[in-house]
């Protein structure tokens, strides 16, 4: 029988709690720009302009379609090629989570978007607001809260995504796992560990997207 | 940004690559039975009557889904061969990490699906004298699976997507084979560009017919 010994273990946590925290950055930078280009891609495949539309569907269905580890290897390897810039593990993982999120993002709110009844339109127009105003003011407040929950769920894909890092080197939490458990010997243990902190920290994520939900019920302007 | 794309480098290496899609196709196969089968039977878990089976399925969707499955394929790696006394290639390591993470995100889609058959259904097949597996069987699954198709198929997608991650244990697949190409003739950005349009392909007909199935199963119901 295998005697586990977790003592190894945390004796190295602040290598894990290091890596946690780049996990916590990076998930954080391609999810504030994966928000922003979403945003964009969503107003861009739902415009009447064929140029802003066509590159818009081009952008979102290859990033759906392809696996993320392939996209972050032709970002990490490939692209400084064309454009002969270095280019850091950070850097490569931040764009291609970003604009991959972005296009999945960008079908959420089109989702909410399009869901807006038609009378909304119609009255925000009849009393004079122009289409920057109307989606400001009228669609996009009312779109958001529906959305929510996809939002929520992306997000969580998006953080455990992030250990996609680990293959390029970046010292995110499953890379300093990886080192752990070469220097202790101890793999067994350091992936538990590992597992676990994602775990517990998905979970709560998870436990308080739920508790908004409810009160977005609650309040009555929330409905899939 | 003058650069000379030479993608007969890619090209000369055409077999290496195949072999990859092989592997990745046999991983794939593998993953998409055993996960939707086993996401089944878990869905059926989670509405057992003993306390235990309900606990138990509801825990396994709940760790399977709240952690990165690239973990999950490392700790099958490299922490359960401590555990047991067996050996895990990298193609079991894949299996097990890609099909238990697939089947609790297919126990979602299954159970979804099952409660989205109204009561009456159930009613109505007690009525006639069938029992409750009769009457999931021959009633609610046909109708259940019909609803769900779409959700499963995107599942599906995610699973082939998924299997790129075995490269990381060194099986043998699409990206791991590429890997290898572009390490032999220095030409990274050829042959992921190569890699990438390969999956485009082959899933891209697969998305567009959701797109199409979803469509009509809204209009059908």
């Amino acid at each position: 029988m295998y005697e586990w010994n977790f003592a190894p273990v945390f004796a190295e946590s602040g290598l894990l709690l290091a890596g946690f925290r780049n996990t916590l950055i990076l998930t954080a930078t391609a999810l504030s720009g994966g928000l922003v280009v979403g945003l964009l891609l969503a107003f861009a495949r739902l415009s009447h302009r064929r140029w802003l539309r066509l590159p818009a569907d081009l952008v979102i269905e290859v990033f759906r379609t392809t696996p993320p580890l392939v996209q972050l290897f032709w970002f990490y390897f490939g692209l400084p090629i064309v454009l002969s810039v270095e280019m850091t593990p950070f850097m490569a993982a931040g764009l291609t989570f970003t604009i991959q999120s972005g296009a999945f993002f960008a079908e959420i709110f089109r989702a909410g978007i399009v869901s807006i009844e038609k009378g909304q339109w119609e009255a925000a127009r009849a009393i004079g607001m122009g289409h920057n105003q109307l989606m400001r003011r009228i669609i996009l407040p009312q779109a958001v809260k529906r959305m929510f929950p996809s939002m929520m769920e992306r997000s969580i894909e998006l953080m455990k995504t992030t250990t996609l890092v680990a293959t390029v080197s970046y010292a995110d939490l499953l890379f300093q796992a990886n080192e752990l458990a070469q220097k202790t010997f101890r793999p067994l243990e350091v992936y538990t560990v590992v597992a676990l902190i994602y775990f517990v920290s998905i979970s709560c994520v998870s436990f308080f997207a739920a508790r908004l939900e409810k009160r977005f019920a609650r309040t009555g302007e929330f409905s899939v | 940004m003058n650069y000379n794309w030479d993608f007969a480098s890619v090209f000369d290496n055409w077999w290496a690559l195949a072999v990859g899609l092989q592997g990745t196709l046999r991983l794939f196969a593998v993953c998409l039975i055993l996960g939707m089968s086993l996401g089944l039977l878990v869905a059926l878990g989670r509405r057992a009557h003993a306390k235990p089976v309900r606990w138990a399925s509801t825990a396994f969707v709940e760790f399977f889904r709240n952690t990165p499955v690239l973990v999950q394929i490392l700790w099958f790696y490299y922490a359960l061969p401590i555990l047991l006394p067996v050996e895990i290639s990298p193609f079991m390591a894949a299996i097990l990490g890609i099909s238990l993470n697939s089947a609790a995100y297919s126990a979602e889609i299954f159970r979804g699906g099952i409660q989205s058959i109204e009561p009456g259904q159930w009613e109505a097949a007690r009525a006639i004298g069938m029992s409750g597996l009769q009457t999931m069987r021959r009633v609610v699954l046909p109708q259940a699976v019909r609803r769900i198709i779409p959700s499963l198929t995107n599942r599906g997608v995610e699973i082939f997507k998924m299997t790129t991650l075995a490269s990381v244990v060194a099986y043998v697949e699409l990206l791991q084979q590429g890997k290898l190409v572009a390490s032999l003739n220095f030409n990274p950005l050829e042959v992921y560009t190569v890699v990438a349009a390969l999956f485009l392909i082959i899933l891209y007909p697969i998305v567009r017919a959701t797109y199409g199935l979803e469509r009509r199963l809204a209009r059908s119901d």
